[in-house]
């Protein structure tokens, strides 16, 4: 400990170099936390995924739907046990700032209150979900109503909607649009989930009948899937397989996987998210890495003679050595320390302005926070940096003779 | 048998710095240059030596050796009972860190620490308490008259101030033994004659023995003894 001071005082040396050197870090770190938040926040959705569960949707993508008529036949592939239509409507609330309305059309979408609403089949799809939990009289009031509406806790919540309010969605998808304007819900039953049993679950979601979407848009529309329930889990490749291999010579292909894969295959739709993240992450830790190591190195290049003086002065070596890691870790642990905080400061800023909180929500990420696992992870990596960077240049003066340093100008 | 290097050495009677038939020879690709020929010196505990010569005739070769920071091709080199040259690097760090003070021509002090840090760089090798380390680093600066100058930066300090701040550093941690390479180098006439007169005050009442290079002979006659070195070999 009684050589913090000076490894400090080394440190305040050159503060431009200094600063930019942890800021450099910092970033890094900043955007390790931050991106690896994001993806265990994915993760913990897609772990909310039933084994149980399928997905069938058209082979060539998401933006494809299936025929109606595949229900019935994917029911008949043997084990499976239920099959729901669900299509994700896309729907979002018209905007009800003053003036907005009379402006034009195009200004009354309210993108900020943007959450994830899904027309599916009452019946088979509840019974798959069990981790959602409905009132039975609730359920009964919203399988009578054609307009009925699920709803989450969350979504009851932060709308303050309540059983009998009445609301308005508009799908951005053309097909699901009707000419007379937004559909009209009504909430009919309020969900919750056991976050002690299902910590991935969202409550943040709403349901009503595919039926209502197929009649309102004058029954043209396909199923954006299918959810299946299988008997087995062990068996959901096979079971998979099978309904595709019902499909196989149509022109609607589908491509059955499991729910979490689904998930995972929705979420990376503009591409695969998690090796992007990583790579981005990867790339950087890199760059900083190569940025500490030259600064390391400029910074022992240039006090050859003050390790040389030090090493006549009686220390050691790997005291040297030692001094220099040191000086190095602590640029590592400052940047890291700065980065961390502000990557728990971006998190909390993007789940608290109004705004934005509400987009992440519409995606799922409103519970996206800087765990402490991530944060420790992030914290290592940036010693680790530090670490490495230091290392080359705090061996070469350890290797370094007193006289040939001396001898630098 | 072990064949372990004993670094006990007998010195000549009396010798502080007992070096014998000395040779060094730097080796660079495949030619060889030697820069100490066979050399032998004796400094007698509390002497001051001067070494002189030309460039290149090995002077501060020698005061490296003398010094622990460089090791001998062949020969011995017994500074205050220790054959230096059979020392490992951590046993020959720790081994100069009690018995010599090194001043260096310009000076070497760390510009981020202030004189007082500076000077208490040695200490943070010893097990002394910080208090201790700050009175002892005090008590040294005292010594050169600079303990009103301790929270100086060198760059606060002039020349010759900053010489006596190296002087103080290179006694603080008490070494025996006091190695100079041309202290005087790089200071005005007037410094120099103040450094010299510290060097001297050393000298003779704090018996330390002095090993000092110098092109300088005003330098030079402060000191008891002067030997001459030409291309290797000590000619006085």
């Amino acid at each position: 400990m009684k050589f913090l001071p000076f490894v400090v005082k080394h440190l305040r040396r050159n503060w431009i170099r200094t600063g930019s050197t942890v800021v450099a870090m910092a970033v890094c770190i900043f955007m390790f936390c931050t991106m690896r938040s994001v993806l265990a926040q994915i993760d913990s959705m897609l772990e909310s995924g039933s084994a149980s569960r399928l997905v069938s949707r058209h082979a060539v993508s998401l933006v494809f739907s299936l025929p109606l008529s595949y229900a019935n036949r994917i029911q008949a592939v043997p084990g499976v046990k239920r099959v729901a239509t669900t299509s994700w409507f896309g729907g979002t609330l018209p905007a009800k700032k003053e003036g907005k309305a009379e402006e034009g059309a195009e200004a009354s979408t309210d993108w900020s209150n943007f959450f994830p609403n899904m027309a599916v089949d009452a019946d088979p799809y509840f019974a798959m979900y069990p981790e959602f939990e409905i009132p039975p009289d609730q359920y009964q009031a919203f399988k009578d109503d054609m307009r009925g509406a699920v709803i989450g806790r969350k979504l009851a919540t932060k709308f303050g909607w309540k059983i009998g309010d009445r609301f308005f969605l508009e799908s951005f998808i053309p097909p699901y649009r009707k000419k007379d304007g937004p559909f009209e819900f009504v909430v009919r039953a309020i969900y919750d989930v056991d976050k002690g049993k299902h910590p991935g679950s969202d409550s943040g979601l709403m349901y009503f009948h595919f039926k209502y979407l197929y009649e309102a848009t004058g029954r043209t529309v396909d199923a954006g899937s299918y959810t299946v329930e299988i008997d087995d889990p062990s068996q959901a490749g096979t079971v998979s397989k099978a309904i595709d291999a019902q499909f196989e010579n149509t022109d609607a292909q589908t491509l059955t996987e499991t729910e979490q894969a689904f998930a995972a295959s929705f979420i990376a739709m503009a591409g695969n998210l998690a090796f992007l993240l990583n790579s981005i992450a990867l790339a950087v830790s890199f760059t900083i890495l190569l940025v500490t190591a030259n600064t390391m190195s400029m910074a022992v290049r240039e006090r050859r003679t003050e390790i040389a003086v030090l090493k006549t002065l009686g220390f050691s070596s790997g005291r040297v050595m030692g001094l220099i890691v040191a000086e190095a870790v602590f640029l590592g642990a400052l940047g890291g320390a700065l980065g961390i905080g502000g990557s728990k400061g971006i998190m909390w800023l993007l789940t608290t302005v109004p705004g934005i909180r509400d987009m992440l929500a519409g995606l799922g990420l409103s519970e996206l926070n800087l765990q402490p696992a991530v944060a420790a992870v992030g914290f290592a990596v940036a010693i680790f940096l530090g670490l490495a960077a230091g290392f080359v240049p705090a061996y070469n003066a350890y290797r370094s003779r007193i006289t040939d340093m001396l001898r630098t100008v | 048998m072990s064949a372990e290097p004993n670094p006990v050495a007998v010195p000549a009677a009396g010798a502080m710095v007992d070096v014998r038939n000395v040779r060094k020879v730097y080796r660079r690709d495949t030619q060889e240059l030697t820069v100490l020929d066979g050399i032998s010196l004796q400094v007698p505990e509390g002497e001051f030596v001067a070494l002189m010569g030309p460039s290149g005739s090995g002077k501060t070769t020698l005061l490296n050796l003398i010094a622990g920071i460089d090791r001998p091709t062949s020969g011995e080199v017994v500074v205050a009972g220790t054959d230096v040259a059979k020392l490992s690097e951590s046993e020959l760090a720790r081994w100069r860190s009690t018995n010599v003070g090194f001043i260096f021509q310009f000076y070497n002090l760390i510009p981020v620490l202030s004189a007082r840090e500076n000077v208490e760089l040695p200490l943070l090798l010893t097990s002394l308490s910080k208090r201790e380390r700050r009175e002892r680093a005090l008590t040294a600066l005292k010594i050169v008259g600079l303990a009103d100058r301790s929270d100086h930066y060198p760059r606060q300090l002039s020349g010759g101030q900053e010489q006596r701040v190296a002087i103080a550093r290179a006694i603080v941690a008490d070494p025996k033994v006091l190695v100079a390479d041309e202290p005087t180098g790089d200071l005005d006439a007037k410094s120099a004659e103040e450094i010299l007169d510290l060097v001297e005050t050393l000298n003779r009442d704090f018996r330390k023995t002095i090993v000092m290079v110098t092109h300088d002979p005003r330098a030079a006659h402060r000191a008891h003894v002067q030997r001459h070195l030409e291309k290797g070999v000590l000619t006085t």
